[in-house]
């Protein structure tokens, strides 16, 4: 651990010191309002440090330091700071985070909110570690600081019978996940004899004796434990029954924080570390896609909790991802570079958190601290009563729809658009990826019913009960937060697909170079010159 | 950036937002600044239309993407030509007739309505300017929102059945629709020598005519933009979401619909199928055409046995539109330009048609045939205006009907005229005969609708206590319809006013597809019989 480590995890770092802070200050002081405040306040620290690390001042490394770096745990470029993939994830974390700390403010503060802070924090923390790591190690142990927070969150949530059941669900199914993933990691580990992912990969790319059929049976293994963290069809089980019974900032951080760490997690560790199983791990990701999509989508028609129906909401939405991840193994790197499937998925990654926390946020909003709202039916009439409330929720509604112009019809977009214009390798691919295009873009009519069973309760019905919304202006402030996300990202989206699809770079990069050892293998055999066209042209594009 | 026609598409969002903040000012003046929009709008486009072609202004600036790189080329970019001029024109004209039956309809909520009104112009201003593939979908899709609320709102009962069934049914449509764009847009990437990623209008209509796309992936891709079109237009059998959320909307939710946004689809197939999939559209010209025949038939037989009045127009819109999509795949100079001027037409005399309707049932509170009669005898202004526009849809020479429907029928039966093997020939003939089958039975169930409602001897309902003080057309309510009025003559004394701006354009595609017909429906090539050593059988040709 050098000193260029500690600066380049100083985000991480802040956020685990600002916990630690919390947890010592929540015991002996009695103050409970101002906590959450301490944790936004670390998270902007944070977002400051990574803000000078991103484009500030920062000095090239020396060599050596740059050798630390290398032989280190993260996941770095060729200047030594964090790679575009690993910056891009933990901006949008920091984001995230914010909305999720303002949104776990309780307006009236009850015991263990300090804890409740600070464990939110270690969460964010863990995240962020995952997604910057490039090691086997630091990424599990990321995952898990992302897990065991959340166990304890799931158990303060709500004291009653129902949430200790869904926490305990969660737990024992979370533990076998971990279980199944780290599992594979132990192949991987057999492959390459080291943790190190990028050694994993040139032993991979190297080739040996049956170190394809391990890498499958990791990749088997490693997408069954990540595939619970994003609620993937067929390991979704928990997620409706956890959601309903617990709070609704915690259906929020559930919807969001395993989403992302599972997600990048794949991309390291599917797209970008194991070469030569994309055949395989393009077929595993298909069928979770079109499973997860669609069982996700259907099964969210039926539901009458708002919770249960935004569980198969996030289900569904898994599912949209994984058509990106698909397209992102199986598209190959001449793909058109401003419309690649990594990069479609990191950007769709975004738009949907913004709108699913912004939607729990308006739930939030909407309850008291002592009751919260349940049934869609509670939401009729809003339009009437709360008329920004409602109009903030149809926007987050219409966003997961991916009605223009709101940001989630550009998720769709990319994703499609990426789909087609994919150029895979094997050209008998290609049908598939057009079929996960059509089997998307039905999906999301689908999809758009219970949407819009939501903004017609709300605007098409008479009020039942006025809500009394009294969430506090934590959930106000992050419902504020999120639909100007989601309205600025649906006018303006340029920014925000450019640097998705710069930071699906890391991964296009890796198979660039990959393809450049095999062209040049091919050349000195003089036979491909197409192979070096493609190669001079991805250089020339990248 | 901001140039006239950028401010003419957004006029009418900025009112929206004028309307919004200053909702505190009572329904009054929010009416009053809900007309004022929609009039300017007019009036600068107006301007734009008189200038047109050179005084055009066309909008293009970078999007998505602000730098090279990164995120694909989305360009905001908007323009208009000869395809588009007259729609664009007909939506600023129909809002001001939207905004002025609303008045007093509307008593309900009326800052959103009249936000959700303006806001629903720029997205119809928006699609039919469009130069941009994904900006055009963009506006295409966005239109769905205000007008889901419209009819969800202040529509009659069944309202929230009718908005969510009209939103979900057109938006499947246009998923596919959508693939289908990109699709275009990402296969010619693919062809293209210099991979290029272009999402602009013109750009790939050049592009494509010169590099076409492949016969078999033409139709797949034809087929995925027929899914959202034709259920927009809506063409026969897809056209069950119409009826309900005509009926359902309010009056200036079904003059829109009926007026602009069914054009929509006759658009779409205008602008992307027919340019960008020329091989597509003549391989699947006689489905179509059947199709379309069919719509006209069946709607002219549903509308016939109709009950209620708005329920009767919604029926005879499908019975229309039939005949646009009958003009557009008839793939000739006639029958292109006819569809297009039809579509303007079926705008105008629907939209009139749906806002009297309006008027009779605010006067009355029914809309059934049963409950009225003779009313020319209470409301002479009213029927005067019903019989006017009757004769407009049912296309009385002299009134703008008559030169869309005949320019249509001419141009269907000079595809059947044309030198075609006889299976073919003989299906355009038929196809044609029956439309003017279709022409009959339009005059026959609006004709009897003015008859039952309008004349013989005055029937109204009885429980109603408002019918003691029902008064004839109030000055508001015959300025809505004045200017329909005055188009409707014009378009039908001289219509070479409107055809002429857009003929250069629309001629340009029909020579490019009536290649194509020819080559795949026409005589036996020519080369083919050279080939042979006999002799033709054909008597040697002179020309």
């Amino acid at each position: 651990m050098s000193i260029e480590t500690i600066y380049a995890l100083a985000p991480e770092v802040i956020l685990v010191a600002t916990a630690t802070l919390i947890y010592l200050g929540a015991a002996f002081l009695p103050a409970r309002g101002i906590w959450h405040g301490v944790a936004a306040a670390g998270l902007i620290l944070a977002a400051l440090v990574l803000f000078n690390q991103s484009w500030g001042l920062q000095e090239p490394l020396g060599s050596a330091a740059m050798e630390i770096m290398r032989a280190g745990p993260l996941a770095i470029d060729d200047a030594g700071g964090l790679d575009p993939l690993a910056r891009y994830g933990r901006w949008l974390t920091l984001v995230v985070g914010l909305a999720l700390v303002l949104l776990s403010k309780r307006p009236q503060p009850q015991a263990l909110e300090g804890e409740a802070a600070g464990t939110l924090l270690l969460a964010i923390a863990g995240l962020m570690l995952a997604i910057a790591a490039r090691e086997l190690v630091l990424l599990f142990l990321g995952l898990e600081l992302i897990s065991i927070p959340t166990y304890v969150l799931l158990y303060m949530g709500r004291r009653d019978m129902q949430s200790q059941e869904a926490a305990v669900k969660y737990f024992f199914l979370s533990i076998l996940a971990s279980a199944l993933t780290l599992y594979g990691f132990s192949f991987l580990y057999g492959i390459g004899r080291s943790t190190d992912l990028a050694s994993i990969e040139a032993a991979l790319a190297a080739g040996g004796d049956g170190s394809g059929t391990l890498a499958a049976v990791a990749l088997v293994l490693i997408f069954a434990g990540l595939g619970f963290k994003i609620a993937a069809v067929p390991f979704h089980f928990y997620a409706p029954d956890v959601y309903q019974a617990t709070t609704h900032a915690n259906a929020a951080l559930l919807s969001v924080l395993p989403k992302i760490a599972g997600l990048v997690a794949l991309v390291r560790v599917a797209a970008i570390a194991m070469p030569g199983s994309e055949s395989v791990g393009w077929r595993l990701a298909f069928i979770l896609a079109v499973a997860t999509m669609t069982l996700g989508n259907v099964l969210a028609l039926w539901q009458d909790n708002i919770r249960r129906l935004l569980a198969y909401s996030s289900i569904a939405h898994s599912g949209y991802m994984l058509l990106g991840l698909t397209v992102g193994l199986a598209g190959g790197s001449g793909a058109a570079r401003s419309l690649d499937g990594i990069g479609a998925m990191l950007f769709y990654l975004a738009v949907y958190s913004l709108a699913t926390i912004g939607a729990f946020a308006v739930l939030t909003w909407l309850g008291t601290s002592h009751r919260q709202i349940d049934g869609v039916d509670e939401l009729a009439g809003l339009a009437r009563t709360h008329p920004g409330t409602a109009a903030g929720m149809a926007a987050f509604m219409f966003s997961l729809a991916g009605i223009p112009p709101l940001a989630g019809f550009w998720g769709k977009f990319t994703l499609f658009g990426s789909a087609l214009v994919a150029e895979p390798p094997v050209s008998s691919v290609y049908p598939w990826l057009i079929a996960l295009a059509i089997v998307g873009a039905l999906n999301a009519a689908i999809g758009a019913a219970y949407y819009l069973r939501i903004i017609g309760v709300m605007y098409f019905r008479a009020p039942i009960a006025v809500p009394r919304a009294e969430g506090g202006w934590g959930a106000a402030t992050a419902m504020l937060l999120c639909s100007v996300a989601v309205v600025a990202i649906g006018l303006y989206p340029g920014p925000l697909v450019g640097s998705s699809q710069r930071a699906s770079q890391a991964v296009q990069k890796a198979e660039a170079k990959r393809q450049k050892d095999e062209s040049e293998q091919a050349v000195s055999r003089n036979q491909s010159k197409e192979a070096r066209e493609q190669t001079t042209d991805s250089k020339v594009g990248a | 950036m901001v140039n006239l026609l950028f401010v003419t598409v957004f006029l009418p969002l900025a009112g929206a937002s004028v309307i919004w903040i200053l909702a505190e000012g009572g329904p009054k003046v929010i009416r009053w600044i809900a007309l004022a929009t929609s009039l300017i709008t007019l009036g600068l486009t107006g301007w734009l239309v008189m200038h047109y072609p050179q005084g055009v202004p066309g909008v293009d600036a970078a999007w998505l993407s602000p730098s090279p790189g990164g995120a694909p080329d989305i360009r905001f970019s908007l323009g208009l030509d000869g395809l588009s001029l007259w729609l664009f024109a007909l939506s600023a004209l129909l809002m001001v007739t939207s905004v002025l039956v609303s008045w007093e309809a509307i008593s309900e909520r009326p800052v959103a309505f009249y936000s959700l009104l303006l806001v629903l112009e720029t997205g119809m201003l928006g699609v039919f300017a469009a130069r941009d593939i994904i900006l055009f979908y963009v506006f295409f899709e966005f239109t769905l929102v205000p007008l889901f609320f419209l009819i969800g709102i202040w529509g009659s009962e069944e309202r929230r059945y009718a908005a969510i069934k009209f939103f979900l049914f057109t938006l499947a449509g246009s998923l596919l629709t959508f693939l289908g764009l990109l699709a275009i847009v990402l296969i010619d990437y693919h062809h293209s020598p210099s991979r290029t990623m272009t999402f602009s209008i013109p750009e790939l209509t050049a592009r494509l005519a010169e590099r076409p796309i492949d016969d078999s992936v033409q139709l797949w891709i034809f087929l995925a933009l027929f899914a959202g079109f034709a259920i927009k237009v809506p063409l026969f059998p897809l056209h069950t979401w119409l009826p309900l959320a005509h009926v359902e909307a309010p009056t200036a939710g079904s003059v829109i619909l009926a007026g602009i946004l069914l054009k929509v689809g006759t658009y779409g197939f205008l602008r992307f199928s027919l340019p960008m999939l020329p091989e597509a559209t003549a391989a699947c010209m006689p489905w179509i055409l059947w199709l379309s025949v069919a719509g006209i038939i069946y709607g002219a037989l549903v509308a016939l046995v109709q009950t209620d009045i708005k329920r009767l127009i919604a029926y005879s819109s499908v019975s229309h539109l039939g005949f646009c999509m009958l003009g557009l795949f008839a793939l000739n100079r006639l029958g292109i330009n006819g569809a297009v001027l039809q579509m303007v037409n079926h705008g105008l005399s629907t939209g009139a048609l749906f806002a009297l309707v309006g008027m009779l049932y605010e006067r009355y509170h029914t809309r059934q045939i049963a409950d009225l009669g003779g009313l020319s005898r209470r409301t002479p202004l009213l029927a005067f205006f019903m019989v006017l526009f009757t004769l407009s849809s049912i296309g009385l020479p002299g009134l703008n009907g008559f030169a869309g429907e005949l320019l249509i029928l001419v141009g269907m039966f000079q595809r059947a005229w044309a030198e075609a093997p006889a299976v073919y020939a003989g299906q355009w003939l038929t196809i044609a005969v029956l439309a003017v089958f279709g022409v009959v039975l339009g005059a026959w169930y609006m004709l009897w609708l003015v008859e039952r409602v309008f004349f013989g001897p005055l029937r109204e309902p009885q429980h109603d206590e408002h019918a003691a003080v029902v008064r004839d057309l109030s000055v508001r309510e015959v300025l809505a319809l004045a200017p329909l009025a005055v188009f409707v003559f014009w378009i039908g004394l001289v219509p070479q006013h409107f055809l002429k701006p857009m003929e250069g354009d629309l001629n340009q595609l029909a020579t490019q597809l009536g290649a194509r017909v020819e080559q795949r429906f026409g005589p036996p090539a020519r080369l083919d019989l050279a080939a042979t050593p006999q002799p033709s059988r054909e008597p040697p040709r002179v020309d």
